[in-house]
């Protein structure tokens, strides 16, 4: 498994259209992204989209790419509310919409979590997402040595 | 011998992360118990079980004579579980795209078939 990223993938029973709308439009984004905070939306490649996530603070993406109903993409910065996304602070997130006889297939990946300072509560993993990797190993490794005598 | 990549691969797989949540709730059971709260087989949970165990996110033991599994979070590093996180947030907010776009189309035939509906009741 590739560690720079995750990928997930739902089937959904509408016309693509009708995924797209709920993907792009800010009513849509505000439930699926902003559990119901405000959003705004330029949707246009170079775009801001701001949605506000309540005491997680409001958060402005960069829009990347925008091919309707196909391909929806933007910077986010998670870990750091109010400042606009870069490529240093941030992921890429990207929707592919497909259409298949089971129904519009709607695809997410978010990468570049190898190039990412991780803040907030992981601040003292602040080295990397690489480094983390890397003594994640060891400590697993060091656990496996570990006879396990207790089932707890 | 196992390693980080090998843990995430584990984890990678939908089914695999199904058992291990049914596991976690049951805290202890057997192949055929856990066969019986997924739509798979008890030969496809023993095949999965097989892939946790190598990597030590479940232990099997003999419990007289059946062989029951536990979860064990030990591979689960802050790091590990972090990942996991995103991946049920993303798996939350695609279930809520889906629902929007999906109950707009069912709005849409309920609207339909009650003017159908309609529309028959006044033919009588």
């Amino acid at each position: 498994m590739n560690t720079d990223q995750i990928e997930r993938e739902v089937v959904i029973n509408a016309p693509i259209e009708r995924v797209w709308s709920a993907l792009t439009e800010p009513k849509g984004v505000s439930s699926w992204f902003s559990n119901g905070g405000d959003v705004s939306i330029d949707l246009r490649a170079g775009g801001i989209m701001t949605f506000d996530q309540g005491h997680h603070g409001a958060f402005k993406t960069v829009i990347v790419s925008v091919t309707p109903p196909h391909e929806f993409s933007f910077r986010w910065a998670s870990g750091y509310p109010g400042v606009l996304a870069t490529e240093e602070n941030s992921t890429l997130v990207e929707f592919t919409l497909r259409e298949t006889p089971a129904g519009t297939v709607l695809r997410v990946v978010e990468s570049g979590f190898d190039a990412l300072d991780i803040p907030g509560e992981f601040e003292n993993h602040s080295k990397g997402w690489k480094s983390v990797i890397t003594e994640m190993e060891k400590y697993v490794l060091a656990t496996l040595e570990t006879p396990q005598n207790n089932l707890s | 011998m196992s390693n980080v990549t090998e843990v995430l691969t584990a984890l990678a797989d939908p089914t695999r992360r199904d058992l291990l949540e049914r596991l976690s709730l049951r805290g202890e059971a057997t192949a055929t118990a856990l066969a019986g709260d997924l739509p798979i087989s008890r030969q496809a949970v023993v095949q999965h079980l097989a892939v946790l165990d190598r990597v030590g996110l479940v232990r099997g033991r003999r419990h007289g004579r059946e062989h029951r599994f536990i979860v064990r979070t030990e591979p689960l590093s802050d790091t590990v579980k972090w990942m996991e996180k995103l991946s049920l947030q993303w798996d939350r907010r695609l279930k809520i795209i889906q629902q929007i776009a999906e109950a707009s189309t069912s709005s849409e035939d309920i609207a339909k078939e009650s003017r159908q509906r309609e529309s028959r009741e006044n033919n009588d």
